[in-house]
């Protein structure tokens, strides 16, 4: 087992190096066909908010030259109601689940972390997403408040574009584990409309892969999960190379399951025998 | 939903439309009128998106797309994929048409190039002995479905907005009678058309029951099992992923 929290008492414990990435089974409960829960370490769910949220009209998507645009507008149940409709659900997922909190008002990441209390034995880590434009004061506040509120394995999603800039803010904070990252956000027409959203698909990788190359160079000793643009073995391997922990993908599973259920088997050989975190 | 290799069996072409056959036997199994499957284009991960189609002809062993010319790129590597090339199908995607137990006469209406999803349901519907009327509103000659290609018991209204095939105009003029007839509706075309549905029903019907008339909404899927929430749209009361209720729904739940 490789632990993904190695300073956190609880740690995160993941039998595979591949993780399911935000929403790339949505809250667990959206499978594709021939891929199982097995198949990942962990999966890390949609981004949820304190309250519902109706997210934005068609179009959402935009394809792009390697990729595409998704702009659900934080579309999501609520945390209330999600929680009640799936805590059952992901006792039985016999895999990490690990929650992504969305932003909103101050402080609602934090009340939520709080009332993960009785899902301590469900969930098993929960993901911030630290948005493009916040400061190193602002990074370091959230995130403060969320480790006071849980004892929770934090995993802090940094923008690709100021990954090192943010890094070890967020680590000195609480976080126990960063996710590299959200990639950099972009604009393209779809159905006449503008459709702005973090770029997706194989064009990410080149930006992850910088990130991965800054962050290397801090020596941060904390784990790094690649997330953005990986789509096949060598992806993920160039990625665990330049000091990835694991990878995470979520693209592939929606665009070709078959090829996502490889590599995770094609992964497998590459996990540590053991961890000495 | 299985993801499957199909492999092009046959290329039809009518001018510059064309419509492959696709051999893939558990997926076509699978299928019902209505559902849609979603296609890898090119070789690469570029086109990135699968493209959507809703099969024009199904059987027991394949099913068959229908490709009109336009300046999509992923279309056009289909239109050129030789007879003999497998691509990647992932399908079927959410609910198909329903035929009602209760009906006897269905009326199939459809606008444009989406009129062509109808005719598997036209087909499996004539086959089980249901009275079809299949009407369609289209541009121009090209969209529309040529007769021969239609089960003989189907009586069939054209009508184009340039006169070059059936009637002069819309339907609007067929629709009182025909909705009179049918006592189910099945109706592929955009929005504006099913509004306009919607008010024809309520002038020759009263109101617009549930469970009378069945549309699809259309749209293009990224995932197809709900993961995403890109198909996520304003129906059935609120904004749902279309994958997974649709893309059949009631026409009062796609307009409320």
């Amino acid at each position: 087992m490789l632990n993904l929290a190695p300073q956190n008492k609880l740690g995160l414990y993941v039998d595979s190096l591949l993780l399911a990435g935000s929403g790339a089974v949505g809250y667990g409960d959206t499978w594709p066909p021939g891929l199982r829960p097995e198949a990942f370490g962990a999966i890390i769910t949609a981004p949820v908010s304190l309250t519902p949220r109706k997210g934005r009209p068609q179009p959402r998507v935009a394809e792009i030259p390697g990729g595409f645009l998704l702009d659900t507008g934080g579309h999501n149940p609520g945390f209330r109601r999600l929680v009640e409709s799936q805590a059952r659900a992901w006792r039985r997922l016999d895999v990490p689940v690990i929650l992504s909190l969305a932003g909103g008002e101050p402080g609602d990441r934090a009340w939520m972390a709080a009332h993960l209390e009785e899902l301590e034995e469900v969930i098993a880590g929960i993901e911030l997403t630290v948005s493009e434009n916040v400061n190193l004061s602002e990074t370091a506040a959230f995130i403060a408040a969320a480790r006071r509120a849980t004892p929770l394995p934090i995993l802090a999603r940094l923008p690709v574009t100021r990954a090192a800039y943010l890094a070890r803010t967020a680590l000195i904070a609480g976080a126990d584990a960063l996710i590299v990252g959200t990639p950099p956000p972009a604009a393209y027409p779809a159905s006449k409309t503008l459709v702005e959203a973090p770029l997706a698909g194989p064009a990410a990788f080149p930006f992850t892969l910088r990130a991965l190359s800054l962050l290397a160079e801090l020596d941060l000793g904390a784990p790094i999960i690649a997330a953005g643009g990986v789509y096949s073995l060598d992806d993920a391997l160039l990625c665990l190379e330049m000091g990835a922990s694991a990878v995470a993908i979520r693209g592939l599973v929606w665009r070709d399951p078959a090829a996502a259920r490889r590599l995770s088997i094609n992964i497998r050989p590459f996990m540590p025998e053991e961890d000495e975190g | 939903m299985i993801q499957v290799r199909a492999r092009i069996q046959e290329r039809e072409t009518r001018g510059a439309v064309h419509i492959l056959r696709l051999h893939a036997p558990d997926l076509a199994r699978q299928l019902h009128p209505g559902q849609a499957v979603l296609i890898q284009t090119g070789w690469s991960l570029d086109p990135f998106l699968r493209r959507t189609f809703h099969p024009i002809a199904i059987d027991e062993a394949t099913f068959r797309i229908r490709l009109a010319p336009d300046a999509d790129r992923g279309r056009a590597w289909l239109r050129m994929a030789a007879e003999g090339t497998e691509v990647d199908a992932l399908g079927p995607v959410g609910q198909g048409f329903s035929l009602p137990d209760h009906a006897r006469r269905i009326l199939c209406l459809g606008q444009g190039d989406a009129a062509w999803a109808l005719l598997p349901l036209v087909r499996a519907a004539s086959a089980r002995g249901v009275g079809v009327a299949l009407a369609v509103e289209a541009t121009t000659r090209r969209q529309t479905i040529p007769a021969r290609d239609l089960p003989l018991s189907v009586e069939y209204h054209v009508a184009t907005l340039d006169g070059s095939a059936g009637r002069r105009g819309d339907l609007r003029p067929l629709l009182p009678d025909l909705l009179t007839w049918a006592d189910a509706v099945m109706a592929v075309g955009g929005m504006d058309f099913y509004r306009f549905l919607a008010r024809a029903i309520e002038d020759a019907r009263v109101i617009l029951p549930r469970g009378y008339a069945q549309a699809l909404y259309q749209t293009d899927f990224l995932c197809g099992f709900g993961a995403c929430q890109a198909c996520a749209a304003d129906v059935a009361g609120g904004r749902r992923r279309v994958c997974l209720r649709g893309p059949i729904f009631d026409l009062v739940d796609i307009l409320r």
